[in-house]
C-alpha cells in the first residue's frame, strides 16, 4: 500500500524539480539573453540612477595632470549623488563636452562613455573585480586626452578676442595625428548645462556647435593646396611658367583675381603664393580635370566623416554633383575653393598635416590612453598611418611650394625666426557679411612637429586676421614649449 | 548549520561596509544566531533521529531574508525597524515551533480532531469578514487582535493539510474505487468525496471573495495534489484542471482585480507606470542583475513596491545574480527535496499525506511567487517562504517546518530501533 502512494509522491517531486528547473531558465532568459534589451528600455532608468550614483571616471588633458572633468560626491537622504564638474569650463567645452541626465551627453563623455560610465563589461582588473563581488563603488576609467593644455587654452582666448569671436583652431601633431588643440569659440560653460541649455540651444551664435569639427564653410584659397597636388601630380612643376591677364573667361563665368589684381607671368610657385585664382582655374580646366581634382580631395579626406574618432566630424565635400556633370564654371570656381566646396578647420589641418608629414596622414587621435582608477593602461593606441594621400616626392614639392608661400608672400607675422614655416592664405566668400578667414600652416617644415589650422567666421583677410592669431599659437608652442 | 550563519553574518558585514549604515544592534544578530542554534540543538537532543537539514536550510532561508530586508529598509523612513521586526518574529516562529516540537510528540492524535481542525480553519479565514478583519492593498486578508495583527489563512492552511491528510488517509481505499462514471470520468462516491469536496469548496470561496488570488491557488492546488497522492488517480487531476480552467475563466469575468492582474503579466507596457509599473519595475531589476548581480546594496530594488514582501526575491536576483538567485532556488528545492523524502519514509498513510501536504505547499508557494515576480505566470500576492517579510507567514513556515521534523523523528526511530529493513525509498516501487 505505501509503496503505490511512494510512487505517486515521487512523481509529483520530479513535477516540483522540473518547476524549479523551468524558473532558472526564466531566469536565464531575463538576466541573460534579454539583458541588454531591458537595460536600454526607455522606461528602465536604472543606467541614468546608476550615473549619478557612481563616480565617472577622470578626464585628462595630455600632460595626465590637468584634470578637465571629475565626478565630485554630494551627500543627499537617498544615498551619495556624484555631480559631474568641469574645472577648466569654456575652453575644453566642445572636446570634453557635458554629462547631463537631463539634456544628455556630448563631447568626449559620451564618445568614450563606456570607458568613463562604471560597470560596462567584464572586469579589467583584479581590484575591479574585489569591488564588485562586494559591491563597493566602482568608478570609470580615465580618459587622457591629447590635448596640449596650455595651447589649447590660449587658442579659445585668442578666438574670443578676435574681430569677430567666432571661429576654431586645431593643431596636431603631423607624425603621430595627436590633436595638440581643437578650439571653437563662442562656448559654453559645461558645469551650467542643467540651467542653460534652453538658452543656450536658441543662442543665436549657436555656442554649443563645435565649429572646429562640425560646421562647414566654404575653405577658399586654402584648397589650392589640393589643386595644386592635383597639379603636381598631372605633371605640372613648381617653375612652369603660366600667364595671367587678371580674367579667365569661361561660358557662363569668369575667373577673377582677388581685389581684381593681375599679375602677367608667373611661375606656378609664384601663383600659389600670390594666391592666383585665374592660374589656378586655368590648370585646373586645361590640365587636371574634374575627376583628377575630386579625387586629390578625396585623398586628402573630403567626404570622409571620420567615424573612428570620438568626437562627430561633419564630412567636409567638393560639390553635389559627380565630377562629370560639373560645367567648366564649376570646376573653375572648385580650383580655389568657392562654389560648393565645404570643409572645416579639423579637416584642413589634417591636409596640412598630411602635406607636412610626406603625404601620410596619421589617424587624427584625441585620447592618448585609457586608465583604471589604479593607473593600470587599459587601452593606448599607437600612432597609425590612415592613408598615403599623395605620394612623398610630390608632398615635399608642395612642402617647399608652401614655404615659398610664405617667403615670396611677404607673410613677416607668420615667420618665426630660425625655422622654416609653410602656409597657405585663404579668404573665402561666405555670402553673408565679410569673408572667412583661414591660415594653414606647419612647422618647422623641414621636420614638422605641429600643424595647425585657424579659422575667423567672417574674420576678414586671412593675413590680418587668422595669419597673426596662428603665428602667436605657432610661437607659443614651438619656442616658449608650451 | 554553522556554514549558514556564517553566510547570514558575511551578508550583514558586507551590507554595514558597503553601505556604510549603521550597523543593527548587533544584540539581536547575536539573539538571533544564539536563539536559531539553540532551537537546532534542542530539535537534535528532542528528536534525535529527525531530517538533520530541515532546521539549517531554514536557517540560511530567513537569514537571507533578514539580509534583505535590511538591506531594502534601513534608509528607507518610517521603515527602518522592519529588519528589527522580521527578526523578533524569527524568534516567535522559533519559539512556536519548539512547542509544536515539545507537545505534539505523538502527531496522529491531531488527525482525531480533523473535523474540528476543518472547521477551525474555515472559521479562520472567514474571521476577515468580522469587525476585527481589514484590508491591505485591497485584499481582505488581515485580523485585528489588539496589540497582535495576523493574516488567519497563513495558519489556516495547515490546519487544513492536517485534515486532508488525516480524511484522506483514511478513506483513501473507498475513494480509489470507484461506483460511476460520468462522461467516461469514473467518479467517487459522492458519500466519500463529499466532505473534502465541501472544505475545499468553503475555503477557495472564501479566500477568492478575499480576493486572495495566491493563497487561493495554493489552496485549490495543494489538497488536489494530496488527492492524487492518496488515490493515484490522474483523473482527479485532469478535473481538477478543468474545474481550474472553469474557475479562472469565472473569476475573470467576474472580479475587476483578477482582469488587472492578468492584463498586466500579458501587457505590462500598456500601463508602464500604472499597473504594469511593479511587474516591470520587477523584470528590470532582474535583468540589471545578470550573471553576477550588481553586489549587495548596488542594485535599485527599492524602485519596486513591496519589495520586502513579495518581491524580496527580484532583490535577490538583482544584487545576488543569477548565481545568487539559482542557489536560493536549489535552497528551496532542497527543503522540498527532504520534505519528500520524509513523506516516503514515514510509516502510514496519514503521516506520509502529512508530511507530502506541507512539503507540496511550501514548493507550490515558492513556485507561484518566484514564477509571478519574474513574469512566467501572472502574479499573485503570496511571500517567499522564510525569506519575505511578514510575521503571520515566518510563524506559519516555522510550524510547518516543526511538523515534518516530527514525522521525521518517527521514521527515523523505527529506522533505528531496526524494525524495518527499508528498501531504497527512490528505487522502484
Amino acid at each position: 500500500m505505501g509503496g503505490s502512494v511512494n510512487a505517486h509522491l515521487r512523481r509529483t517531486f520530479y513535477l516540483f524539480a522540473a518547476g524549479f528547473a523551468g524558473l532558472v531558465m526564466v531566469l536565464v532568459y531575463w538576466q541573460v539573453y534579454s539583458r541588454e534589451a531591458l537595460a536600454n528600455n526607455p522606461e528602465n532608468g536604472f543606467q541614468t540612477q546608476r550615473s549619478v550614483s557612481s563616480p565617472r571616471g577622470l578626464i585628462l588633458a595630455g600632460d595626465g595632470e590637468t584634470v578637465l572633468a571629475k565626478s565630485v560626491k554630494r551627500p543627499t537622504p537617498t544615498g551619495p549623488v556624484y555631480d559631474r564638474v568641469y574645472p577648466l569650463g569654456e575652453p575644453f567645452a566642445n572636446v570634453v563636452g557635458y554629462w547631463s541626465t537631463r539634456y544628455g551627453a556630448t563631447g568626449i563623455e559620451i564618445g568614450n562613455n563606456s570607458d568613463l560610465s562604471a560597470i560596462v563589461g567584464e572586469p579589467e582588473t583584479l581590484d575591479d573585480l574585489i569591488n564588485r563581488a562586494t559591491g563597493g563603488p566602482q568608478p570609470g576609467n580615465n580618459v587622457i586626452l591629447t590635448l596640449d593644455p596650455e595651447l589649447q587654452e590660449l587658442a579659445y582666448q585668442e578666438l574670443s578676442s578676435s574681430s569677430t569671436g567666432r571661429g576654431a583652431v586645431v593643431a596636431l601633431n603631423p607624425k603621430t595625428g595627436e590633436i595638440l588643440a581643437m578650439a571653437t569659440a563662442p562656448s559654453f560653460d559645461p558645469n551650467q548645462v542643467n540651467e542653460n541649455y534652453p538658452e543656450l540651444a536658441n543662442a543665436p551664435n549657436a555656442p554649443l556647435v563645435d565649429r572646429a569639427a562640425q560646421s562647414l564653410y566654404p575653405p577658399g584659397s586654402i584648397f589650392k593646396v589640393i589643386t595644386a597636388a592635383a597639379a603636381l601630380e598631372a605633371g605640372v612643376s613648381p617653375q612652369q611658367r603660366f600667364f595671367d591677364s587678371g580674367a579667365y573667361v569661361l561660358p557662363g563665368y569668369t575667373v577673377e583675381n582677388f581685389e581684381g589684381k593681375d599679375y602677367g607671368e608667373v611661375t606656378f610657385t609664384r601663383a600659389l603664393a600670390y594666391s592666383i585664382n585665374v592660374v589656378f582655374a586655368k590648370i585646373a580646366v586645361e590640365i587636371v580635370g574634374a575627376e583628377a581634382l575630386t579625387q586629390m580631395a578625396l585623398n586628402f579626406g573630403f567626404g570622409d566623416p571620420y567615424d573612428d574618432f570620438p568626437l562627430p566630424v561633419s564630412g567636409s565635400s567638393v560639390n553635389s554633383l559627380p565630377p562629370e556633370q560639373w560645367t567648366t564654371g564649376t570646376l573653375a570656381q572648385t580650383a580655389f575653393g568657392q562654389g560648393e566646396a565645404q570643409t572645416n578647420a579639423f579637416e584642413m589641418a589634417v591636409v596640412a598635416g598630411a602635406v607636412a608629414n610626406d603625404g601620410k596622414i596619421m589617424e587624427p587621435r584625441i585620447v592618448r590612453e585609457v586608465r583604471s582608477p589604479d593607473g593600470i593602461i587599459l587601452n593606448k593606441p599607437t600612432p597609425s598611418v590612415r592613408r598615403q594621400a599623395l605620394p612623398p616626392a610630390t608632398a615635399d614639392t608642395l612642402n617647399v611650394m608652401m614655404q615659398e608661400v610664405v617667403i615670396q608672400g611677404g607673410f613677416t607675422e607668420a615667420q618665426i625666426p630660425g625655422m622654416k614655416v609653410a602656409g597657405k592664405t585663404g579668404t573665402a566668400e561666405s555670402g553673408n557679411g565679410p569673408p572667412h578667414s583661414w591660415w594653414i600652416t606647419f612647422a618647422p617644415a623641414d621636420d614638422p612637429e605641429i600643424a595647425m589650422c585657424v579659422m575667423i567666421e567672417n574674420g576678414g583677410r586671412a593675413d590680418r586676421s587668422a595669419m597673426p592669431l596662428a603665428a602667436s599659437l605657432m610661437k607659443a608652442y614651438l619656442e616658449d614649449g608650451i | 548549520m554553522i556554514l549558514a550563519l556564517l553566510v547570514t553574518t558575511l551578508g550583514f558585514a558586507t551590507l554595514i561596509f558597503v553601505q556604510e549604515a549603521a550597523s543593527p544592534p548587533l544584540a539581536y544578530g547575536a539573539y538571533y544566531a544564539g536563539t536559531l542554534f539553540v532551537l537546532y540543538l534542542g530539535v537534535r537532543l528532542l528528536l534525535p533521529h529527525s531530517d538533520v537539514l530541515l532546521v539549517p536550510i531554514v536557517t540560511l532561508l530567513t537569514g537571507l531574508g533578514l539580509v534583505m530586508i535590511f538591506r531594502l529598509t534601513y534608509n528607507v523612513e518610517g521603515s527602518q525597524e522592519l529588519a528589527l521586526t522580521q527578526a523578533v518574529w524569527i524568534l516567535i516562529g522559533s519559539g512556536a515551533m519548539f512547542l509544536v516540537v515539545l507537545f505534539f510528540r505523538n502527531y496522529d492524535r491531531l488527525f482525531d480532531y480533523k473535523y474540528l481542525l476543518a472547521i477551525a480553519a474555515v472559521f479562520l479565514i472567514a474571521s476577515t469578514f468580522t469587525p476585527l478583519g481589514y484590508s491591505v492593498n485591497g485584499a481582505r486578508l488581515w485580523v485585528d487582535l489588539g496589540p497582535v495583527n495576523f493574516q488567519p489563512s497563513e495558519f489556516a492552511r495547515i490546519a487544513l493539510v492536517i485534515f486532508f491528510a488525516g480524511y484522506l488517509a483514511e478513506k483513501r481505499d473507498v475513494m480509489a474505487a470507484t461506483s460511476r462514471t460520468f462522461l467516461g470520468i469514473q467518479l467517487p462516491a459522492i458519500k466519500y468525496f463529499g466532505p473534502v469536496a465541501l472544505v475545499w469548496a468553503a475555503s477557495l470561496g472564501l479566500l477568492v471573495f478575499e480576493k486572495d488570488l495566491g493563497s487561493s491557488l495554493l489552496f485549490f492546488a495543494v489538497p488536489l495534489l494530496m488527492l492524487y497522492a492518496a488515490t493515484g488517480r490522474t483523473a482527479y487531476v485532469l478535473l481538477g484542471g478543468v474545474l481550474f480552467s472553469l474557475g479562472s475563466f469565472v473569476a475573470f469575468l467576474l472580479f475587476e482585480h483578477v482582469q488587472l492582474r492578468v492584463q498586466s503579466w500579458l501587457d505590462p507596457w500598456r500601463d508602464p507606470d500604472g499597473t504594469g509599473f511593479q511587474i516591470l519595475q520587477s523584470i528590470f531589476n532582474i535583468a540589471d542583475g545578470g550573471l553576477l548581480g550588481t553586489g549587495l546594496g548596488a542594485g535599485f530594488a527599492q524602485t519596486i513596491p513591496e519589495v520586502e514582501t513579495d518581491f524580496v526575491f527580484s532583490a535577490i536576483a538583482s544584487e545576488l545574480g543569477l548565481l545568487g538567485a539559482t542557489a536560493v532556488l536549489l535552497a528551496f528545492l532542497a527543503f522540498t527535496y527532504r520534505g519528500i523524502k520524509i513523506a516516503l519514509l514515514a510509516e502510514d498513510d496519514a503521516s506520509k499525506l502529512l508530511a507530502y501536504g506541507l512539503t507540496a505547499m511550501f514548493a507550490i508557494q515558492t513556485l507561484i511567487i518566484v514564477g509571478g515576480v519574474t513574469k512566467t505566470i501572472p502574479l499573485t500576492g503570496i511571500t517567499l517562504p522564510f525569506v519575505s517579510y511578514g510575521g503571520s507567514s515566518v510563524v506559519g513556515n516555522f510550524i510547518l517546518t516543526g511538523l515534518l521534523l516530527l514525522v521525521s523523528e518517527r521514521a527515523g526511530r523505527r529506522e533505528a530501533e531496526g524494525l524495518v529493513y527499508r528498501d531504497d525509498p527512490w528505487g522502484a516501487p
